[in-house]
């Protein structure tokens, strides 16, 4: 991120330091850093299993309709994932099989994409390319994907403007909204024959708070109590108006399809842990609030689409400094091959100072309790449910 | 999920040990209601002119000073800022402008934008770190602009000049990340302690943080407090660094347990018992970079353009000029050739 950040400045600082001839070109040397430091960060991010890359990458990868207008080839095409990983250690094999599976039907844009698509695959491993190879300002990425039956959309937008909020607090909302609400930002997934879908998006998830929080911040009580004892204060000190300052949903995404609960059904791990080829990965928040800088409470939802599945994160990350923690999770995983349907609801909550108690050595507790996956793998599960849809 | 809800972080030493949430109590009894010591102040050295203008060269490059520097930096800093008021006065014209929180690019942009220091006065209204990836730079180019020039800059303090919240947003982890230790920190986070707390411009406009307190009916009751220490968890400093203006007349207490509100009604009797035209404040994000509130007796300020790189707003900054007309200059974040808008997210295998 810093190195990207150069400016004009910094470009014309560097200049005076390259020989005339160089100007304009790349040193190999860096190339080859380059390639090394991004060879470390996708190893970093593969599944631990990951293996067999060389032996699937052929058979997985995508190729595009007869019909997409986008200029990806529909040559075989190699995946991002193997040419970075080709020193992980092979330490199973038991799911090559999935690599005899029929090639997917891909499609870039989706089938049903509206407008033009500024997010073109990439010629080299299929994937999606997000962001847009092009800056815009105001922010604009409309990426989607059809893979079988099954179109994916995931929209980013700015922040409401005043206007925007004004309306939704005249129409819809009596209490104050978050700070930040990427109100025409969402995820959606549609069942193109069948035209059900679900969505996730910011104010279908505020229309699901509860109506009041029993949480205060930590300095709650010190601070109505030197309210208290300060005879200056004569005027009427009104608590305004309750409502889940928090904003902690209760969402489980907008959806047409009819879920039944299932107790024997689970999102398949193992099919998730298969370092497949990823068609199409992308992350948008959907509402963030700082909580007047005692934490943070932020929705966001984060995809990822391979030949044969998809799963859907959308997550709700609450931290009140001193206070508590709090993750609502919502999965989807979709079968794109049988076109079954499965969502997890998972709850989970902890109170800080018990939370504190789990960092052990000399880890800054500060960093780990920023990253909503540390504390997703620590703290208490309070619920978890499954439910089931077929198209 | 790998969002930015704050700065990355990867590479802080692990072995670097947290320190602990002090509450510093004031780090010296000055105080520094004297107006008349303004004047006191010798003129800089030009030795130490050819030094500032060095360091804000290397600076505005986004190349962050040496540790040593910084610490000539702050003691240089604290003999201007100790002898500033509470309640600092400011002539017009004066460019006033809202939260910034380390995003240097489009600080030099506002600099664009606005008129090159010192030129043009401006007015700060607090928030330089935290949040965007170059607090370090930020808020030591904005000090030693200070320093070089301090007739012509204003830099107030807002509620994220503070130990604990740089500690939580950001800052406390930049400085260890770019220094190896929390020395930097340490340095600037006293230095906070002397920045005045409000500005009033040519007598008409209140210029502040976060908003009013329910202990403040006067602007003189500014001038009394003892500002040089730690922001507090409660009490009028806290309030005029923390508070927010409402829809709903009277004062208000957030339901978040602690923090006020106030109201048109509050913010109109403040404007007329001190002959005031207007508040300017900052503190909130705002999708247009500015938004009056009850009727025009506020004015929220925001010049953090596409905040924390992903909110896609405009940020503002207020021109006033010697008749005391006001026009609000809106920009967009400093896109560089070549980059994305958003934040590239690397695919992961997530579960």
């Amino acid at each position: 991120m810093e190195e990207s950040n150069k400016d004009n400045n910094n470009r014309k600082q560097r200049q005076t330091f390259a020989k005339p001839f160089l100007v304009g070109s790349i040193n190999a040397i860096e190339v080859t850093q380059a390639r090394e430091m991004s060879r470390l960060h996708t190893i970093g991010r593969l599944p631990a299993r990951g293996s067999k890359l060389d032996v699937k990458h052929n058979t997985s990868s995508s190729s595009t309709t007869a019909d997409t207008s986008s200029t990806s080839s529909t040559t075989s095409t190699r995946s991002i994932t193997s040419t970075g990983s080709s020193s992980i250690v092979s330490t199973s094999t038991d799911f090559t099989s999935t690599s005899t599976t029929p090639t997917p039907t891909v499609s870039v844009p989706a089938k049903s994409h509206q407008g033009a698509c500024t997010n073109p695959q990439c010629n080299c491993c299929g994937q999606v390319i997000i962001p847009s190879p092009q800056a815009v300002f105001p922010i604009k990425e409309e990426p989607s994907i059809s893979v079988n039956d099954w179109s994916i959309f995931s929209v980013k937008r700015p922040i409401l403007n005043s206007v925007e909020i004004d309306t939704l607090n005249d129409t819809r909302f009596e209490f104050p909204l978050p700070e930040m609400i990427f109100g025409h930002s969402l995820m959606r997934i549609i069942h193109e024959p069948s035209g059900l879908h679900i969505e996730f998006n910011a104010v279908d998830a505020l229309d699901s708070l509860e109506s009041d929080s029993n949480l205060k911040v930590s300095y709650h009580e010190e601070w109505l109590e030197a309210r208290k004892k300060k005879k200056e204060v004569k005027k009427d000190l009104d608590v305004l108006k309750s409502y889940d300052w928090t904003y902690s949903p209760n969402y489980k995404g907008s959806t047409s399809l009819a879920f039944i609960p299932t107790n024997d059904k689970q999102i398949p791990i193992d099919r998730l842990l298969q370092p497949d080829p990823i068609l199409f990965f992308d992350e948008c928040v959907l509402y963030e609030d700082e909580l007047g800088d005692n934490g943070i409470g932020i929705l966001s939802t984060k995809i990822r689409v391979m030949p044969t599945c998809l799963l859907l994160l959308c997550r709700f990350f609450l931290r009140i400094d001193g206070v508590i923690f709090r993750i609502r999770d919502v999965r989807i995983f979709i079968d794109l091959e049988t076109n079954q349907v499965l969502r997890e609801y998972k709850l989970q909550e902890m109170a800080y100072s018990e939370v504190v108690k789990l960092v052990t050595g000399k880890t800054d507790p500060k960093k780990l309790f920023r990253d909503s996956n540390w504390v997703a793998n620590n703290i208490l599960v309070i619920l978890v449910t499954t439910e089931i849809a077929t198209v | 999920m790998d969002l930015d809800t704050d700065v990355p972080m990867e590479d802080v030493s692990d072995d670097q040990q947290l320190l602990p949430l002090i509450g510093k109590e004031s780090v010296a009894n000055t105080t520094t209601n004297a107006g008349a010591l303004v004047n006191d102040k010798k003129d800089l050295h030009p030795s130490s002119i050819n030094q500032l203008d060095e360091w804000i060269e290397k600076l505005s490059r986004c190349e962050p000073l040496l540790e040593t520097d910084v610490k000539r930096l702050c003691e240089m800093a604290i003999d201007v800022l100790q002898f500033e008021e509470n309640v600092q006065p400011v002539q017009v014209p004066v460019t006033i402008c809202g939260d910034v929180h380390g995003q240097f690019h489009d600080l030099m942009e506002l600099f664009k934008i606005g008129g090159p220091c010192p030129d043009t006065n401006y007015l700060f209204m607090g928030d330089y770190v935290d949040r965007g990836y170059y607090s370090v730079e930020t808020v030591s180019y904005l000090v030693c602009m200070k320093v070089r020039f301090p007739k012509r800059i204003t830099i107030l303090r807002g509620n994220h000049e503070s130990r604990q919240i740089t500690q939580v947003y950001g800052f406390y982890d930049e400085c260890l990340r770019k220094y190896g230790s929390a020395t930097v920190w340490k340095l600037f986070t006293d230095l906070f302690d002397y920045f005045p707390i409000t500005a009033l411009v040519d007598s008409k406009i209140f210029c502040l943080h976060g908003g009013l307190s329910p202990m403040i009916e006067t602007i003189d009751q500014v001038r009394d407090l003892n500002r040089i220490q730690e922001v507090p968890h409660e009490g009028p400093m806290c309030d005029l660094l923390w508070s927010d203006p409402d829809d709903r007349g009277g004062w208000g207490i957030s339901p978040r347990g602690a923090g006020f509100t106030f109201g048109q009604d509050i913010s109109e009797q403040f404007n007329h018992t001190n002959d005031l035209s207007l508040i300017a404040r900052a503190h909130q994000l705002v999708m247009e970079g500015y938004s009056w509130s009850h009727q025009e007796s506020v004015v929220t300020i925001f010049s953090a353009p596409n905040y924390c790189y992903r909110c896609g707003n405009q940020a503002a900054i207020m021109e006033v000029d010697e008749q005391h007309n006001r026009q609000f200059l809106q920009y967009d974040p400093s896109i560089r050739p070549g980059e994305p808008s958003v934040t590239r997210k690397t695919p992961d295998y997530f579960l």
